[in-house]
């Protein structure tokens, strides 16, 4: 086991995240034995098509779990996107790239009010994204008159941007989810945002007192959590066509899931963005196993729920014993 | 002196990058006044810890009582009779006294909380102290000293055998001290064993019965109080670390500009109306009890904290400082008194720490330049003499003194001019406080200005070029190092307060 650690590939990745590798790679062949059919191109796509707008999700939230924070709004500001978006597209006709556009910047108006509130007026993260949950159902509701709004198919006017997602069964969506997961490893890692989020998620007090100006850095990361949760509702959209008002707060016990199973610290200060899309990964697999296996959605829920408890104990665990 | 009640063998402790306790002896007798000693970092507060089961020792054995114990919590060792009075107090300054001497262990009537039955029982310790103290009045609006009074109040409640006082004096004034000693004259009576740490090596020789001294985390001996003087016990506290000499003469040339300038400065309670300067290349001392608002100064003039009025100027020039960003853009570095909480991030590696002030500088485009900012870790890691494998370990991992430079390294990357070190050798050993001295003595001399808040006296009076003495949020005095004495500085320490 030691030897296994401190080999070099392992090192270098990290232990976590080789485990978890080999828990997803596990579970993709207890699933192929166990269930009829479940080997194939079908419900590869299918888990893949959950990855696509769950990962852009879980991103989002690792940068907000980063600081110390939390955000239970994504998945209704991310149902807010994709409502007020395909309603402007259908009922105002705006095109389509437009419409697209709009899903970014109805994410990214969440995201800055989301860390206006809790940067500079210190309201408590969790306080504040349950408030614009209900904001974002409520405007959502409002704007399409309490109307379900479809997003048109792939032969349809406007259908092109279905092949985001998957282009003739191509997974476009993969490469896309991929790139923009190195480009937040690049943010987190590289730049002075990631590098105040992980300080200041750590210990506020002693970046504060280093002369940073930590409300800006805060904010900035429930920005980029919003941007994220933007595309996350266009690949949302370019998988499934109907999206129903009031809806979408399970996506974010699967999100925050995904992101604590990768090693992100609820407590802040740490953060893996391969580890969350690996653990993305795994949370899709599940969903998709468990429907595959006729289980109804609920066993979802309640497995997902587990998992979240048992991957924070996981954390509070190993932090307990560093100290 | 009765017979012994404690007894600690071997007691063996280390945390990452240190050896905090290296096969310590304790032991102690009831009815004794026992001192443990030692310079900061010497291992007391580890091994008292290790006592009331706040740590696990790695080995060794605590024998109370005639048996092998070994408490796994402070509850436990609180039951068992073993009971700790801390330098800060832990008290909820919204509850009454009666409530807080029983916290968590309320008397009730049926689930009714019995206030009339806490408060008769308070009073029943009091009188046992010989003390006057209103149980139904609110905690905060008691004193240091009578807070203090009420932690022992609690302490003695639990029925206990041992009491450890951890510096109890560091905030208290001459008159509370003595009221305090006439408590622990009456406890030793009682025939309770007390453990005493401090640093005061007067009280020491006043109020105890032996003296076991510590250092570097090992044992050195124990002297019988009355049959030693003052120099064997500072002998045995400092061995072999020879400090930097105390400082004679004000080292700063005559004509020196003035380069930080206060003017009545007001921020919250705790500073009412303080001005003073700071020259180039000058060590200016502040002094005073705990709780004398030299800490609320420093943050406000940092900008942690908001002030009310007051004018900052820097090299002459009116600065507006309001948050410790503006600070830092003037050239002011502050090294907090609390180091793991406002000093420096422990879960990040030692470079993160040291280019927190300055990270622009260490960018390329929108890219961090890793190499570069490593490259400026590293040459202030040799410089500073941090003992560590790389500049890429975790600072969590190094040891308060270790720490410590981090925290100046931070500053020196960042080439502040200003810098205001808050008890800077607190918690941190012998050999790397001697260090810390020789640098503040090297960066004045480079032209640094510091601003040395300290509450160790023999800091004050070997660092200083200046003394600025603090109570109660006021400025009471200024000396020059030339005229400074203990007692003039106590003296003015004290004024306010009666």
């Amino acid at each position: 086991m030691e030897k296994f650690k401190n080999n070099v590939f392992v090192k270098k990745v990290g232990f976590n995240r080789v485990v978890l590798a080999g828990v997803l790679i596990l579970m993709y062949v207890i699933f192929c034995v166990a269930i009829k059919g479940f080997a194939g191109s079908a419900h590869l796509m299918g888990t893949l098509n959950y990855v696509y707008f769950l990962g852009f999700l879980s991103l989002a939230v690792t940068f907000v779990i980063a600081t110390g924070g939390i955000d239970f709004s994504i998945g209704p500001v991310m149902f807010c996107c994709a409502l007020i978006a395909g309603y402007c597209f259908g009922t105002y006709k705006v095109p389509m790239a437009v419409a697209l556009i709009i899903c970014i910047l109805v994410g990214l108006l969440f995201g800055m009010f989301n860390g206006y509130l809790v940067a500079y007026w210190s309201v408590p993260p969790f306080i504040v994204s349950m408030a614009s949950m209900n904001i974002a159902k409520g405007v959502a509701s409002l704007f399409t008159k309490t109307q379900s709004v479809s997003w048109p198919r792939v032969e349809e006017a406007g259908g092109w941007f279905r092949n985001l997602a998957t282009a003739n069964g191509f997974p476009v969506g993969l490469i896309i989810f991929l790139a923009v997961a190195v480009i937040c490893a690049m943010l987190l890692n590289n730049t002075k945002v990631g590098r105040y989020i992980l300080c200041l998620g750590s210990n506020r007090e002693a970046v504060r007192l280093s002369g940073v100006n930590t409300k800006k850095w805060e904010m900035l990361a429930y920005v980029i959590c919003g941007i994220l949760v933007g595309i996350a509702a266009i690949f949302f959209v370019a998988t499934y066509t109907t999206v129903q008002p009031n809806y979408g707060d399970q996506y974010n016990n699967e999100a925050i899931a995904g992101c604590v199973m990768g090693g992100t610290s609820m407590a802040g200060g740490l953060a893996s963005i391969s580890g969350t899309v690996i653990g993305v990964i795994i949370i899709s697999l599940l969903q998709e196993g468990i429907l595959a296996t006729g289980m109804t959605k609920d066993i979802q829920l309640i497995i997902t729920g587990v998992i979240v408890i048992v991957a924070v104990y996981a954390d509070v665990v190993a932090r307990r014993r560093k100290n | 002196m009765g017979e012994e009640i404690l007894r600690m063998e071997e007691i063996d402790k280390s945390f990452p990058g240190v050896h905090a306790l290296d096969h310590v002896h304790f032991n102690l007798n009831r009815g004794e006044v026992h001192a443990l000693m030692g310079e900061n970092g010497a291992g007391k507060s580890t091994l008292m810890k290790v006592l009331t089961g706040i740590y696990k020792k790695d080995s060794g054995k605590i024998i109370y009582e005639g048996k092998e114990v070994e408490f796994h919590t402070t509850r436990e060792a609180q039951d068992a009779g073993i009971v700790i009075v801390h330098q800060e107090l832990n008290m909820v300054g919204d509850l009454t006294v009666a409530q807080n001497i029983f916290i968590g262990r309320e008397f009730t009537n049926g689930i009714k909380i019995d206030d009339k039955k806490m408060i008769d029982e308070s009073k029943k310790l009091f009188d046992r102290l010989h003390i006057e103290i209103n149980p139904t009045e609110k905690m905060s609006s008691l004193t240091v000293g009578k807070q203090q009074m009420c932690e022992i109040a609690k302490a003695i409640s639990h029925n206990c055998k041992v009491i450890i006082f951890d510096e109890p004096s560091a905030a208290l004034t001459e008159k509370e001290i003595q009221d305090l000693f006439t408590i622990i004259r009456d406890l030793r009576a009682q025939n309770l064993g007390i453990i005493y740490i401090s640093h005061r090596m007067d009280e020491i020789k006043v109020i105890t019965d032996r003296v076991t001294v510590m250092r570097d985390g090992t044992y050195v001996g124990t002297l019988i109080t009355k049959d030693s003087t003052k120099d064997d016990i500072v002998k045995m506290m400092v061995g072999r670390v020879i400090y930097e000499p105390p400082k004679e003469k004000s080292m700063v040339a005559p004509g020196a500009p003035v380069v930080l300038k206060v003017e009545h400065l007001n921020a919250g309670k705790m500073v009412k109306n303080v001005s003073f300067e700071l020259h180039k290349g000058e060590i200016l001392g502040f002094s005073g009890l705990m709780g004398a608002g030299r800490t609320e100064t420093a943050r406000a003039i940092f900008g942690a904290d908001p002030k009310q009025s007051g004018d900052i100027y820097i090299n002459g020039k009116k600065a507006d400082i309001k948050t410790p960003e503006d600070a830092v853009r003037h050239g002011i570095g502050y090294l907090s008194e609390d180091r793991k909480r406002y000093g420096i991030v422990v879960q990040k590696s030692i470079t993160e720490n040291s280019t927190m002030a300055c990270l622009e500088e260490y960018m390329n485009g929108i890219f961090i330049n890793k190499g570069k900012e490593k490259k400026a870790a590293e040459k202030y890691i040799e410089e500073l003499a941090t003992k560590t494998p790389s500049a890429d370990q975790l600072v969590v991992n190094l040891s308060g003194g270790n720490q410590q430079k981090v925290v100046i390294a931070k500053w020196l990357v960042k080439n502040c001019d200003i810098l205001i070190f808050d008890e800077p050798t607190r918690g941190i050993d012998v050999g790397a406080k001697n260090e810390i001295y020789k640098l503040m003595n090297q960066l004045a001399s480079q032209g640094k200005s510091i601003i040395m808040i300290s509450s160790e006296m023999q800091e004050i009076l070997r660092m200083s070029d200046r003394i600025v003495i603090m109570c109660e949020g006021q400025k009471t005095g200024e000396v020059k190092i030339e005229e400074a004495t203990q007692e003039l500085i106590m003296d003015k320490a004290t004024r306010n307060i009666n």
